[in-house]
């Protein structure tokens, strides 16, 4: 059952909602008239509280209570709004900035005045280059209309906002390596603590929220707490945007409140259509490459945080990718692990060393066919080394894929080292 | 600091909060494996290494107690992940264990994986040996890799991270304390990463490249052989070297070196630790600029001139001329027309043996450390007078701390000292550097004027007056001699005025005062910009220090900053024409260097004995005083400019083929160790300078020992020292160095009881807080010293023995040339043509001369970077290429001092030149 109305992706009903007349006509920049006007940042933190808004780039983490954990009395602070989308099989973010950019500036206006601060910076992915255009366009069109600057709206309250793009490195949407970024320095994760509220973007107290998170702040100030928690579960209220890929029917982006199933998602024709060539689904990895995979008997999960979390894996950016029978799964997890590899830092020991141990020898046995009955127990302890011992959740991501493939499909592995040797020693007769 | 208790692996320890968990089980004497962590700088947590379980008392959240279980223990709640150890600060009740089946796997990880990208080439690496990698993996690590061979990520190696230091990038692991070193300690932020993940790699950013002062120290604290030296690279397997302690006698400050030896030869130099001068650090001159010990060009033999030409000749020959040609000048004329030179870079024991040769056998009084030139320091006694009081620790120095520079650019003249002072700035004291011209240490000051160059004077006597005022408001005036008409002297000022003379606001000298007065512990730091005024200056800034009360305690009073490694033991010595040893008076000063060579001139001095200075180079106006000798014995390791007109040159022993001490700029004497044989017939310059009164036996004219007469000094009244004093007839029959250390404790006052064998007794004392295994994580070092840290004598003032008077002389302010606009500021640079840089690789570092000046000036005048300039004053002119500095005051001029090509004292007229600009030649 389609949602009747859009929080987040409102392009759907609205297609040209990006253009600014078109987003004033609809209600645009009435909720920051509301906010500026008659509320206090104090009320607003509270409503968003209350609304029980989670943050959508991963954590789930409520961010109302985020927001209170700002030290008080000091200043200046930053809002930093994470566009660095770069989880594989997630592309909401895109989708927002690209068509929907104006709800996403008024989401960071009313959060930059309910935190207190004026300058609010939106880190984009470097990749998302005409996005970013349309981004900045849009926030030109704000500053004209006195939506952003000084006083905005005769309210007192000033604010600037601008666009960062980075240069292409998923690192950089971890929340600390996206502040060394946008301080100009080589973007690797900081030690936490300090948490960026007390200690973030130069030093000073910073809220860093993704784009999903942020948007769907002006919703709830206008329409209340009430009509939000309308929406979804009692722990997990409001809609997701789940970005859906993989060999299904109708990829894309599909906005759900809360709690709808799985099964859901893939089959219904108004989301995924059901499965190419009506193959079994085999995999699911239901929050971006990072999430922990479910196989295809776990269909009726449903989509919330706590649903997932008991299924063992995580909602995490809302990236499903649903695989069909197939597909290998070490070679799922060799394709995934790759992209950690390569996208891994160097800081910390583990992910460093244990990515590239991780892809060179599934690499060995996915693609050069000549694994080993012990390259299994060494995978085994090589993601063991990793887990918990890194320098950030990069390299426990990257634990994820090959736990994953190991765990629910360990006599793939065992064929695959089987039969490989049987064609070694085949070789060696032969010669 | 509060005190925590916590409980690592069952055993309890108390740690004051703030301290880390590898820290705080060194304490409880437990090892905790790190690679990335140094205790000397901020932990990071990259290398995982130091993964350990923690737990902490649960607290109840209604009633904020911490639960209890039946046995009325504290609940210990484990943390759900292994925490890195050295980003944990400990905290009440906390339970560490280093040694569960889960730390150890993650530990054994952990090194599992840094061995996967590691070469494996300790065969031929120069870590080998004394490698943290090493140590840790026989300890920790797994007994054999599944890494695959063939996975290995291969580079180029080595590669230059500048002229000094390679790197192997495959044997880093990434850990980065270099880079992190470079930033924090040497504040020379010159290296950085490039690229990521498994390509991640060190590189340096400045141009040129790796370009600090304190490079070498990044091999030391690399804990792999990534990085290396290009000056012990391959040279030597470290088990086969044999450390020999030793001190640096580039600069003041006296840093605690070791000389590795294999056989006879230096393979490297190497820092060992000493908290109250070096901690854990060296410059690169001192460690990479000691080749001159080794060199070809040595003297091996004493050389004789004969038909014009120096020829080889025997010890018994050299010594009986020598000796013959004094006597005969001193029975024709008397012992005054004989002079003495004694460099400050030679041991205590030399300079002592040369002054008691000239004073008691000779009776000359003309000895000087120093060559007369013009602008060279005048000789020091605040120093030692109001020197920092014994027990001075700059380690251990921080918040309640004001550190006040004035004209000294420890970068260049004392570069540990930078490092020092930016510790004290670091742990929360005030660094407040007032010079007349940029200087690097400005960047980690808290407070920074910039005074215009000629008005320094104006700017003291101003900071004095605002400085009176704020102790005389917080009711700190203290009792010594000439406060009251210093005190009317000052109320003659007006501070606006001279504070606008010297260019700065008075709110800022106001600031100034108000930190250095209000402070806990006030140290003033001076050196060649501060010298360059002369003695009025110093004196002022004693003035400062008495009036702050910051003089005469642990922590307080003033460093001198002179050029040579033993300048203060110079001064000590007596090896000086105002003050025999130990500041004692003289009933008749000699002659200074500078009027020496006016006597010499005149043929009032006919003959001179140079040990280990050379003049003719240093003061090219001086070979013709030379020249004009009847008889000029030269005592040097080379035949230098002054040796090639000598009569006779004794070869003499470096400091490293022979024992002896040397006295820092904090007064503290330290024992330097033989670490091989002299080459040849070179000998120990005491050695020589016994030989020569030996062989004088007899020779002499008796003099009436009025001459050398000691009467007053500080130490004047203690009763025995005076005796010590007049014991100065005795025989010369020393048989070891350490009978000469023992005369000099014996007669200098001040030194008494600095012997060998006291200074033997200071021990390991150090901060490094070394425990069992500690080498594990920190090997490669060489930090350990266990030949004693040295002894620091107590300044006059600390035993009320001062005879400073508070007073401040008129300044008088001679007519400005208006034909000479430009004030010149000489600047002494750590990489100068100093000949003891030969055979080392900072050769290349040493700069071409050139004339800076600044940016404004350059305008006005239509000079360019590179064009060709005159430089000239009253005395003459030079000619050098033309820097523009942005940061550079108008009006002021600056020329690096001893760079060949540029012979300043052609130019300089005295403690301060005018000089004026021309345009030569467009580059």
């Amino acid at each position: 059952m389609a949602l009747s109305e859009y929080i987040v992706l409102r392009d759907v009903q609205i297609p040209d909602i990006a253009d600014f007349d078109v987003y004033l006509k609809h209600g645009g920049y009435e909720a920051l008239r509301q906010a500026v006007k008659h509320k206090t940042p104090a009320e607003i933190v509270t409503m968003v509280r209350d609304a029980g808004l989670r943050g959508r780039g991963g954590a789930g983490f409520p961010t109302g209570v985020k927001w209170g954990f700002l030290p008080k009395g000091v200043y200046p602070r930053y809002l930093l709004c994470n566009c660095d989308e770069s989880e594989p099989g997630t592309f909401n973010n895109h989708q927002i900035i690209d068509r929907n950019p104006h709800q996403l500036i008024e989401g960071i206006i009313i959060s930059a005045y309910a935190i207190e601060c004026h300058t609010a910076y939106i880190y984009t992915r470097g990749e998302f280059a005409a996005a970013s255009r349309t981004l900045e366009h849009a926030i030109a069109q704000a500053y004209a209309s006195g939506f952003l600057g000084k006083n905005i709206l005769g309210s007192g309250y000033d604010l600037d906002l601008y666009v960062h793009r980075g240069a292409g490195a998923y690192i950089c949407g971890e929340e600390t390596a996206l502040m060394e970024s946008l301080e100009g320095k080589i973007g690797q994760p900081r030690l936490k603590p300090p948490f960026p509220a007390v200690a973030g973007l130069y030093g000073k107290p910073t809220i860093i929220n993704n784009v999903e998170t942020l948007i769907n702040v002006p919703p709830i100030v206008e329409k209340g707490v009430a009509w939000y928690r309308s929406f979804g579960t009692e722990k997990s209220p409001g809609t997701k945007a789940f970005s859906l890929c993989g060999h299904v029917n109708r990829p894309g982006n599909y906005e759900l409140p809360f709690g709808v199933p799985l099964r859901e998602l893939i089959y219904s024709p108004e989301y995924g259509g059901g499965m190419r060539e009506d193959r079994p689904v085999k995999i699911v990895v239901p929050g971006g490459a990072s999430a922990p995979w479910l196989t295809g008997d776990q269909l009726d999960v449903a989509l919330d945080y706590e649903s997932l979390a008991a299924a063992g894996t995580m909602l995490g950016s809302g990236g499903v990718i649903v695989l069909n029978d197939t597909v290998s799964a070490p070679h799922v997890a060799y394709k995934m692990d790759e992209f950690f590899k390569h996208e891994s830092c160097g800081k910390c020991t583990p992910c460093r060393e244990g990515t590239h141990w991780l892809v060179r020898v599934l690499h060995r046995m996915t693609e050069e066919h000549h694994g080993h009955a012990d390259d299994i127990p060494t995978l085994h302890d090589i993601y063991r080394q990793m887990a918990g011992n890194c320098l950030c959740l990069l390299g426990e991501s990257a634990v994820m894929p090959i736990k994953s493939a190991l765990d629910l499909f360990p006599e793939e592995f065992e064929t695959l080292v089987k039969v490989q040797h049987a064609e070694h020693r085949l070789e060696l007769t032969s010669r | 600091m509060p005190e925590i208790h916590v409980t690592i692996d069952g055993v309890p320890v108390t740690v004051p909060a703030g301290t880390n968990v590898v820290d705080a089980a060194r304490v409880a004497g437990i090892s905790i494996p790190v690679f990335c962590y140094h205790p000397r700088m901020k932990p990071v947590g990259m290398c995982r290494m130091c993964l350990v379980a923690i737990g902490t008392p649960k607290v109840d959240r209604a009633t904020g107690q911490v639960e209890k279980d039946a046995e009325g223990k504290p609940i210990i709640a484990m943390m759900p992940k292994l925490m890195t150890g050295c980003t944990t600060p400990v905290s009440e009740g906390m339970v560490v264990l280093t040694t569960t089946d889960e730390v150890k796997f993650a530990q054994r990880g952990i090194l599992e994986f840094l061995l996967t990208s590691h070469p494996l080439d300790c065969p031929v690496c120069d870590k080998g040996g004394e490698c943290p990698l090493q140590n840790l993996t026989m300890e920790w690590g797994p007994g054999n890799s599944r890494f695959d061979y063939s996975d290995k990520v291969h580079f180029e190696k080595p590669v230059p991270l500048g002229d000094l230091i390679l790197l192997d990038r495959e044997r880093c692991i990434l850990c980065g304390r270099c880079v992190r070193y470079q930033d924090e300690i040497a504040d020379d932020p010159v290296l950085g990463y490039e690229n990521r993940g498994r390509n991640w790699h060190i590189i340096s950013k400045s141009d040129p490249p790796f370009d600090s002062k304190f490079s070498g120290n990044t091999t030391d604290i690399c804990p792999v052989g990534a990085l290396t030296t290009a000056d012990f690279r391959f040279r030597a397997r470290v088990w086969e070297l044999k450390s020999v302690p030793s001190i640096c006698t580039h600069c003041p400050v006296g840093c605690n070196i070791a000389l590795d030896m294999r056989h006879d030869q230096i393979k490297r130099v190497m820092p060992r630790e000493n908290g109250a001068v070096n901690d854990i650090w060296i410059c690169d001159k001192g460690r990479f600029g000691q080749r001159f010990v080794e060199s070809t060009e040595r003297l091996t033999t004493p050389l004789i001139r004969r038909n014009g030409e120096l020829v080889a000749t025997t010890w018994d020959e050299a010594l009986r001329v020598v000796a013959e040609r004094f006597a005969t000048i001193q029975r024709e004329a008397g012992g005054e027309a004989l002079a003495g030179l004694a460099g400050p870079r030679l041991s205590n024991e030399d300079l002592f043996a040369f002054q008691r040769l000239f004073r008691e056998v000779l009776h000359s009084p003309h000895l000087d450390h120093r060559v007369g030139m013009p602008g060279e320091p005048h000789a020091d006694n605040l120093g030692t007078e109001l020197g920092v009081g014994s027990g001075t620790n700059l380690m251990t120095l921080g918040k309640g701390t004001t550190v006040l520079v004035f004209g000294a650019d420890p970068e260049e003249e004392a570069p540990l000292y930078m490092l020092r002072l930016r510790g004290i700035a670091d742990r929360g004291g005030e660094l407040i550097v007032v010079n007349p011209r940029p200087t690097k240490l400005e960047r980690s000051a808290t407070h920074r004027l910039r005074y215009r160059a000629g008005s320094e004077l104006q700017f003291t006597r101003a900071l004095l007056s605002v400085a009176l005022a704020e102790v005389d408001t917080q009711q700190r005036t203290p009792d010594f001699p000439g406060l009251d008409s210093l005190r009317t002297t000052l109320q003659s000022i007006a501070v606006d005025a001279a504070a606008e003379a010297a260019g700065v606001t008075v709110e800022a000298l106001r600031t100034v005062a108000q930190r250095f007065v209000q402070a806990e512990n006030g140290i003033i730091m001076y050196g060649a910009d501060a010298f360059a005024v002369g003695p009025m200056l110093t004196h002022d800034l004693g003035n400062l220090a008495v009036l702050a009360g910051k003089v005469g305690r642990a922590n307080n009073g003033l460093i001198a900053l002179l050029p040579g490694g033993n300048a203060r033991g110079a001064l000590d010595m007596g090896v000086r024409p105002d003050y025999g040893p130990g500041y004692t008076s003289l009933s008749q000063p000699g002659l200074s260097a500078r009027e020496i060579w006016g006597a010499a001139t005149e043929g009032r001095v006919r003959g001179m004995y140079v040990m280990g200075i050379d003049p003719a180079n240093d003061f090219p106006a001086s070979r013709g005083a030379l020249e004009a000798l009847e008889f000029l014995v030269v005592q040097d390791m080379f035949l230098t400019a002054t040796a090639q007109v000598a009569h006779v040159v004794l070869p003499s022993a470096s400091f490293a083929e022979r024992d002896g001490t040397y006295t820092n700029a904090e007064r503290r004497v330290q024992r330097a160790r033989q670490a091989r044989p002299a080459p040849g017939a070179c000998r120990a310059d005491w050695t020589i300078v016994q030989g020569v009164a030996q062989a004088l036996a007899g020779m002499l004219v008796p003099v009436a020992a009025a001459s050398q007469s000691a009467t007053e000094g500080y130490w004047s009244q203690d009763g025995s020292e005076q005796e010590g004093v007049s014991r100065n007839g005795q025989a010369w029959n020393y048989i070891t160095v350490s009978d000469v250390a023992d005369a000099i404790a014996d007669t200098v006052p001040g030194y008494s009881g600095i012997t060998h064998t006291s200074l033997a007794q200071t021990g390991k004392v150090g901060t490094w807080g070394r425990q069992t295994n500690e080498d594990y994580f920190y090997d490669g070092t060489n930090y350990e010293n266990t030949e004693g840290v040295g002894l620091q004598y107590p300044a006059p003032v600390e035993q009320q023995r001062t005879t400073f008077t508070l007073e401040t002389a008129p300044i008088q302010s001679a007519p400005i040339d208006e034909r000479y606009p430009f004030v010149l500021l000489v600047q002494r640079l750590l990489y100068d043509a100093d000949p003891l840089l030969r055979d080392s690789l900072l050769v290349s570092h040493v700069p071409a001369p050139y004339v800076a000046i600044s940016t404004n000036d350059s305008r006005r005048l239509g000079i360019q970077a590179g064009d060709r300039v005159r430089v000239s004053s009253s005395a003459g002119g030079i000619e050098l290429p033309a820097r523009v500095v942005v940061d550079l005051t108008d009006g002021s001029v600056l020329i690096p001092a001893h760079l060949s090509g540029a012979p300043l004292s052609m130019i300089q007229t005295g403690p301060r030149t005018h000089v004026a600009l021309t345009k030569i030649a467009q580059r």
